[in-house]
């Protein structure tokens, strides 16, 4: 089993910054809907032979990061569960407005590389406020805010369900990989713009 | 795309490649008459082809605050306590005072420069810098824009120190800072902070120009107040086209070590203070001095500590090597970096802290096939853009070059460095820099040149 460290660190570099998903997010499906959809999901999805390489394939038509640390129980049952909900459109009944769009593997990997190795998954089908926590993760990855919540509460409402910020080593340690994506991603940025004028050899 | 003419050209020092903001926010407060002036250096016929458009990007309120030091009561807690919440440090306990913190190095730096970027700092302000450092791999390093731009006040700051009063003086170009390399950035600025009055950043080498002419008409007409530059580039005002023009108030060297010779020829030259600025891009400036005694500590936020090989501090008058605790760039706040040059810590009877015997700025030119100087960042030009991360070389006295390097592709480099040296190169290609040697590796050795003769024309 991988480190919830490790699994973090991919996670913090392939997410864009929270902040700049929040400033994006528009208005999604009711977060009642999510959570009950999600805690219906199959047995077979949970399975512990599931490829998710393949089930991934089969309900997204493309891999999600989360299949390259799938070996991890978290890790595959988080984004089990990610992808029954972008398969249970077709299945039960499409989200009012889809799941389906440029994010949804991002939204099915904020389960399996950031919810999962902090919460294991049986916790969400088993807890309303893990549940919730993950509906809301998921949506928020997805490009989503809530149904009937502005962007301001939806984001004062995750925070405080989400369990990375209370788990204060990781939380540090999350942070400190954000940061370096940030920075990084903001150095290319200033490079591609131009400098600013200097005086005098260094 | 590098100029398909020139082998040695580098894509990146094309004319407009990497401008691509609007004069408006280079220069927020530009006015009219600024932007006058502007257009007048820019189109000048003598001007050389600006490669580069760049401004200081200060509003109202940051040109404001740019104009005054940061204050120094307390700044050294402070500048702790922010360190102790950097990535860098997670984890670690017991960092209670400046000593108990772990000297660091430009290998930190290099390995993952945002744990040493505050979580909370204002990162609308960053710029993309680099330095070529020591070891060879550039190094990326976030600069603030209004530290950069305190830079400058900080120019005006030393020549009041020196006896000299700079302020506006007609259109005047404030301040040129020359530089003499085969490529190079090159612009004209306005500085907000100033009067809006310009400045301009200029190659001396002869390729530069249209004409062999217009260096000097240039410089004439644009009559600078203040000249800013290396040894070798300010060398180069020793010319006879150049010094019978140029009026300075005063000279500013930094980046390497400036002679006292070529210190005392171009002080009889311009009639006018040389103030040589010690300091490396990480740290911000460091020290100062205007004539060959110590360099002076600055009245900034920066604390030097010399250090021994085990990291402890050694006693006043002692060599060792030269550890900065810097605090000038909120985007980077170093807590003993370790400079890699050596120095001894004295104290004058005011007080002031200085450092005496600073050895480590490298001032190394090579020598062609026919003759021709070239200077050391030539080379390091070409090396670093084809993959190096460290490298020895060593020019012969018969001219011969021996190159070892770290990285990099071993072909393209002994190629370009033929080319430009016009010279039998022998290249040894290594995988790692510490294959290199350990400690800080003196890149650039030429046996072809004599040592200590400056850059000046014979």
């Amino acid at each position: 089993m991988a480190d919830a460290d490790e699994l973090l660190k991919v996670w913090a570099s392939m997410a864009p910054p929270e902040g700049e998903t929040w400033s994006i997010a528009r208005p999604g499906p009711a977060l009642d809907a999510v959570a009950a959809r999600l805690s219906s999901v199959p047995r077979s999805f949970l399975d512990d032979d599931v490829s998710i390489r393949a089930l991934s394939g089969d309900v997204a038509g493309a891999e999600c990061a989360s299949a390259a640390y799938a070996d991890d129980p978290r890790v595959r049952r988080g984004a089990a569960i990610g992808l029954w909900l972008l398969a249970s459109e077709d299945i039960v009944e499409p989200f009012r407005p889809t799941l389906a769009g440029p994010w949804a593997l991002r939204a099915v990997d904020s389960l399996g590389l950031r919810v999962a190795p902090v919460v294991d998954p049986l916790d969400w089908l088993a807890d309303d406020e893990r549940r919730e926590e993950a509906a809301r993760t998921f949506l928020l990855w997805a490009g989503f805010v809530p149904a009937g919540e502005d962007r301001a509460t939806a984001q004062a409402l995750w925070q405080a369900r989400d369990s990375l910020r209370r788990s204060s080593a990781l939380a540090e340690a999350y942070a400190a990989y954000e940061h370096r994506e940030e920075i990084a991603r903001r150095l290319a940025e200033a490079r591609a713009k131009e400098a600013a004028a200097r005086y005098s050899s260094e | 795309m590098s100029d398909p003419d020139d082998p040695l050209a580098l894509g990146e020092y094309r004319p407009g490649s990497a401008a691509v903001l609007t004069d408006a926010e280079r220069w927020p407060t530009l006015d009219a008459e600024a932007a006058a002036r502007l257009h007048r250096w820019r189109t000048h016929p003598a001007a050389p082809a600006w490669v580069h458009a760049t401004g200081d990007r200060l509003t109202a309120e940051a040109v404001d605050r740019t104009r005054r030091p940061l204050p120094l009561g307390g700044w050294l807690g402070e500048h702790l306590a922010t360190a102790r919440k950097l990535p860098f440090y997670r984890g670690r306990t017991g960092l209670t005072t400046l000593t108990d913190f772990p000297p660091i190095g430009r290998a930190d730096l290099a390995a993952d420069v945002s744990a040493f970027v505050p979580l909370d700092a204002d990162l609308d302000r960053m710029l993309h810098g680099t330095s070529s450092g020591s070891t060879g791999a550039a190094l990326v390093i976030p600069d603030d824009v209004e530290e950069v731009a305190r830079g400058f006040h900080l120019l005006v700051d030393l020549a009041r120190r020196a006896g000299v009063e700079w302020t506006p003086d007609a259109e005047r170009l404030a301040l040129v800072w020359v530089l003499q390399q085969r490529q190079a950035f090159t612009y004209v600025s306005l500085i907000s902070g100033f009067a809006h009055r310009a400045m301009a950043r200029v190659n001396l080498d002869a390729r530069a120009w249209r004409t062999a002419s217009d260096r000097s008409r240039f410089l004439a007409d644009a009559n600078p107040q203040v000249i800013s530059g290396n040894p070798t580039s300010l060398a180069e005002l020793l010319n006879d086209d150049l010094r019978d023009v140029l009026r300075p108030l005063a000279l500013f060297s930094g980046a390497m070590a400036l002679s006292g010779p070529l210190r005392a020829r171009l002080e009889a030259a311009f009639s006018c203070p040389v103030i040589d600025v010690y300091g490396l891009h990480e740290t911000r400036p460091i020290a100062a001095r205007t004539d060959d005694g110590p360099f002076r500590v600055l009245d900034r936020r920066v604390h030097v500590e010399i250090l021994d090989a085990e990291g402890a501090p050694v006693p006043d008058g002692e060599m060792g090597e030269i550890t900065v605790t810097a605090g000038e760039n909120p985007l980077l706040p170093l807590v003993r970096y370790r400079t890699g040059d050596v120095g001894r810590l004295v104290r004058s009877s005011d007080g002031a802290v200085g450092i005496a015997d600073l050895e480590g700025r490298e001032h190394t030119e090579f020598v062609t096939g026919s003759g021709v100087r070239v200077p050391s960042v030539d080379l390091t030009q070409q090396l670093q853009s084809h993959g190096a991360l460290g490298w020895s070389v060593v020019q012969r006295a018969d001219g011969g070059v021996e190159v070892t390097v770290a990285g990099g592709d071993a072909r393209l480099i002994r190629d370009a460095l033929r080319t430009l040296l016009d010279q039998p190169v022998e290249l040894e290609r290594v995988e790692g820099l510490i294959d290199l040697g350990e400690g800080k590796p003196r890149r650039f050795v030429s046996h072809a040149v004599a040592p200590g003769r400056g850059t000046a024309p014979a």
